[in-house]
């Protein structure tokens, strides 16, 4: 019995984890001021 | 204390050996994406290439034509689309510029792309365009998908507004990188003029107003780095004419434009660089980590059955005692 609660336990925090993470995802962030360009850079 | 140990461990195993599949098949797919604010240039070039001169109406021969490519992420597009299309959605604003050996304007064109931001599929709404004409894309553009397949995809080519396949033609090394190379072939059609002419006071609708008809054909060739799906490296072989109508004088048809196009030696060591790193990434959560955490898993398991098989062994029997016999009194 211990050593089911045991494995349920890993399984719950590995759950909750990737659960967390993909819920959290990325901020979106501003738009770039940089223009779009008519000029040729001269690097990248 | 040993049977205590070994349920600690377990629960890690458990935790480890769980999360190798999730990462891979769950949490992935939804990490995966380009970012909506993403913004990025390329130059490419076409060394002796042929251009029409507008003042003559004459084909010639020019050192080069450089083309800028530009792709701008609109976030706050992004967000207000996504609140209707219920996905992450990504809006590049574009620019192809390009630009004869003066330094002059030969045409821009300006697009808006709206796609997924994990599938790179498609996604339509109010806005969607190519040169101010609103489209309906079908297929991929710039970018093809993470983990990108060995076989054809729809490409949207912005000239003729329309999707057609781009066909796999094999994998091969492009310094030092795996790449599927894909190659498209768009045959003679005839599409719009740019808005935007070269020659002040000459529009799309007066050239119309001749008869006149533009024509194009490409052979398009794109590497892609199959992890990522971004390509390392793409060529162009770009025709077009001016066909029929009376602004060709006794002509049947005139070069408009002809050139081999390439990509610039310093945005390719560029973006090999950029595509290296962000494969990187993308291994670490596809092949590196799942691995790792499952190997792991089953290493705390085996410590953990180890660890409860040793506490579950009976205790050694006690050294037997000599004892002298107690004397017996009758």
């Amino acid at each position: 019995m211990r050593a089911l609660i045991a494995a349920a336990t890993g399984l719950a925090v590995a759950l909750a984890l990737v659960f967390t993470l993909t819920a959290l995802g990325s901020p979106a962030g501003e738009t770039s001021p940089k223009p779009l360009l008519t000029t040729v850079p001269a690097h990248p | 204390m040993r049977r205590k140990a070994s349920l600690i461990l377990l629960a890690f195993a458990v935790f480890f050996a769980a999360l190798s599949p999730m990462l891979r098949w769950y949490a992935f797919p939804r990490l995966a994406k380009i970012p909506a604010n993403q913004y990025q240039d390329m130059v490419l070039e076409a060394k002796d290439a042929t251009l029409l001169d507008y003042g003559t109406m004459k084909a010639r021969k020019v050192s080069e034509v450089t083309i800028v490519q530009t792709l701008k992420g609109n976030v706050e597009a992004s967000e207000r689309i996504e609140k209707t299309a219920g996905r992450d959605v990504v809006v590049w604003d574009g620019l192809s510029y390009v630009q004869g050996p003066d330094g002059k304007m030969v045409s821009r064109i300006p697009e808006r792309y709206i796609f997924d931001a994990h599938t790179q599929e498609p996604v339509h709404a109010t806005g969607e365009m190519v040169d101010g004409d609103p489209v309906h894309r079908e297929g991929i553009e710039f970018k093809w998908p993470f983990l990108t397949e060995k076989r054809d995809y729809e490409y949207f080519d912005a000239q003729t507004r329309t999707a057609a396949p781009i066909h796999y033609k094999g994998t091969e090394d492009f310094r030092g990188v795996e790449v599927y190379y894909f190659e498209q072939t768009i045959p003679w059609t005839k599409v719009p003029y740019p808005r935007t002419m070269p020659v002040d006071g000459v529009t799309p609708e007066s050239l119309a107003d001749t008869g006149t008809t533009r024509w194009y054909t490409t052979v398009r060739k794109f590497w892609v780095e199959p992890l990522t799906g971004a390509p390392v490296y793409g060529e162009e072989i770009h025709k077009e004419e001016l066909r029929g109508g009376t602004l060709l004088g006794d002509r049947d048809k005139v070069t408009a434009f002809a050139g081999h196009v390439k990509m610039r030696e310093d945005y390719i060591d560029y973006t090999v660089d950029l595509v290296k790193s962000n494969r990187t990434l993308v291994l670490l959560m596809t092949s590196y980590l799942p691995w790792g955490f499952l190997t792991l898993g089953i290493l705390l398991l085996s410590l953990s059955l180890y660890l409860e098989a040793r506490s579950r062994r009976p205790e050694d029997p006690a050294p037997a005692q000599t004892t002298e016999p107690e004397p017996v009194n009758a």
